[in-house]
């Protein structure tokens, strides 16, 4: 079977791979590039736990091509720290105590860092909508919302 | 893991989409999102050679003001039509349609062409392979006969998509490239009435774009669902008021949406064009609620839904 030639930025770094057309976003990251933050909830495009940036849309990694992706930008949540240093998105979800199992908290942060991309202070409401195409089955979504909602709000004295 | 194998095409214009449709003597999907392609893919309810990925022609990411109509490319995200001001000015039930559409991750990927080509849904359809090899192939699948009726040798699988509900009560054309060239037609002439294979599109027809006369609209839309976040419509209605005259869709109940002219005064003239509806309808245990529950729903919420639009003119 044919491989297609896929050249696209991986969280800043340029690769050129070349895939079986067949092969998904999700798989390329996790099995190729061993970045397993992106997690296989569903493998559906249901539950949002494989959720990546693409091009900076989040972006469901599990029902996507990476044949589709010549050219693309991809950044998962291994491309957020820098270094030692955490996002302000993952502080926050820290400091708040968003996080129980876990496995749905990539996923989670991705959407909130697409949100937070496009709308600076973004209201609660379209926090919750836009976070509710993400499943957290171990709770709420309280915790979650306020964790997005403290990293919205620019530091005192920076603004 | 998608388990079938197939090439894979990103053609840069239409006739070259066609030309590898037919290239791969039919046994091609074309791919736009992906949202409801790829799971059926892994689901392995589609089995292609190819599939040829329409996003690398821009030309049909296009919204256009031509006038009297708006033309709609099929591959605008779902979201971005959503965020669109002749849309919001122009088609309330349609933008309304959009925003409950599944989730807005979801909505940023989707496109409305593909999700006008969604395949039609049963719960004893969408099933891993090993679900459905036990249960014995449906009709849907080529089997002999129907798994949610057992015995009946009619499918009742379900076409839900949202926004189709919304743009019959718009009077939408859609338009389709083909090998034997370009042709119009009206949305509601896409659907051939069998649940099976819902749609009457050629071959290697190519849906191109989505035309809506552009005439200031009243209208709304109302969708059954279990969870607010997400979900395939369990009902799907439509209300728009064009010129004075309303007309009344319903969808996610059967194999297409069904449609109803309603005249002034609404109020009255809907309960007719509900009864009209409600004859055509055989729902079958095939969704996550009952059938005569959601048939219930069907004037519950046909009726909330003008009272709102309604509400909206005075």
């Amino acid at each position: 079977m044919e491989r297609i030639k896929v050249a696209m930025q991986v969280n800043g770094e340029p690769s050129v791979l070349e895939v079986r057309p067949y092969e998904t976003l999700l798989e390329t990251l996790r099995d190729r590039m061993e970045l397993t933050g992106a997690k296989e909830g569903c493998g559906m495009g249901a539950c949002g736990s494989c959720t990546v940036l693409l091009d900076g849309i989040p972006t469901r990694s599990c029902i996507v091509l990476t044949a589709e992706l010549d050219g693309a930008e991809v950044v998962t949540i291994e491309g957020l720290s820098d270094g030692t240093k955490l996002h302000t998105l993952q502080q926050s979800f820290m400091e708040k105590g968003a996080v129980q199992c876990g496995f749905c908290t990539p996923g989670m942060i991705m959407t909130a860092k697409g949100l937070l991309d496009r709308s600076l202070t973004p209201t609660r409401e379209e926090i919750v909508r836009s976070i509710s195409s993400n499943l957290c089955r171990c709770t709420g979504y309280k915790k979650i919302v306020e964790a997005v909602e403290a990293a919205a709000v620019p530091p005192a004295g920076d603004a | 893991m998608i388990s079938s194998k197939f090439y894979y095409r990103s053609p840069s214009d239409v006739q070259e989409a066609i030309s590898l449709y037919q290239e791969f003597q039919g046994k091609a999907v074309y791919l736009s999102g992906g949202t409801d392609l790829i799971p059926r893919l892994k689901l392995g309810l589609q089995r292609p050679r190819a599939v040829i990925d329409l996003k690398r022609i821009r030309t049909l990411a296009e919204i256009d003001d031509k006038g009297e109509w708006v033309r709609i490319g099929a591959l605008v995200r779902i979201f971005n039509l959503s965020q669109n001001e002749l849309v919001a000015g122009f088609f309330p039930a349609l933008k309304a349609s959009l925003q409950a559409t599944s989730c807005e991750a979801l909505q940023m990927r989707g496109t409305i062409g593909g999700n006008l080509l969604q395949d039609t849904r049963c719960l004893f359809y969408n099933q891993s392979e090993f679900w459905r090899k036990s249960k014995g192939f449906c009709l849907k699948m080529g089997g002999e006969s129907c798994n949610a009726v057992p015995g009946a040798n009619v499918c009742f699988a379900n076409y839900c998509s949202d926004n189709a509900t919304a743009l019959c009560t718009l009077a939408a054309l859609i338009e389709l490239a083909g090998p034997d060239g370009t042709r119009r037609l009206p949305l509601e002439d896409l659907y051939g009435g069998k649940a099976e294979k819902p749609f009457t599109s050629h071959e290697g027809e190519v849906l191109t774009a989505i035309l809506i006369p552009k005439k200031k609209s009243h209208g709304g839309y109302e969708k059954l669902r279990l969870r607010g976040s997400i979900d395939y419509p369990l009902l799907a209605l439509a209300f728009s008021v064009v010129d004075g005259t309303g007309k009344l869709a319903v969808g996610a109940v059967g194999a297409r949406p069904y449609v109803a002219g309603v005249t002034q005064p609404f109020h009255e003239t809907i309960e007719e064009a509900l009864d009209a509806i409600l004859r055509q309808l055989r729902l079958a245990a095939n969704a996550v609620l009952d059938p005569a529950y959601r048939k219930r729903m069907i004037p519950v919420l046909a009726r909330r839904l003008v009272k709102k639009v309604l509400g909206e003119e005075r």
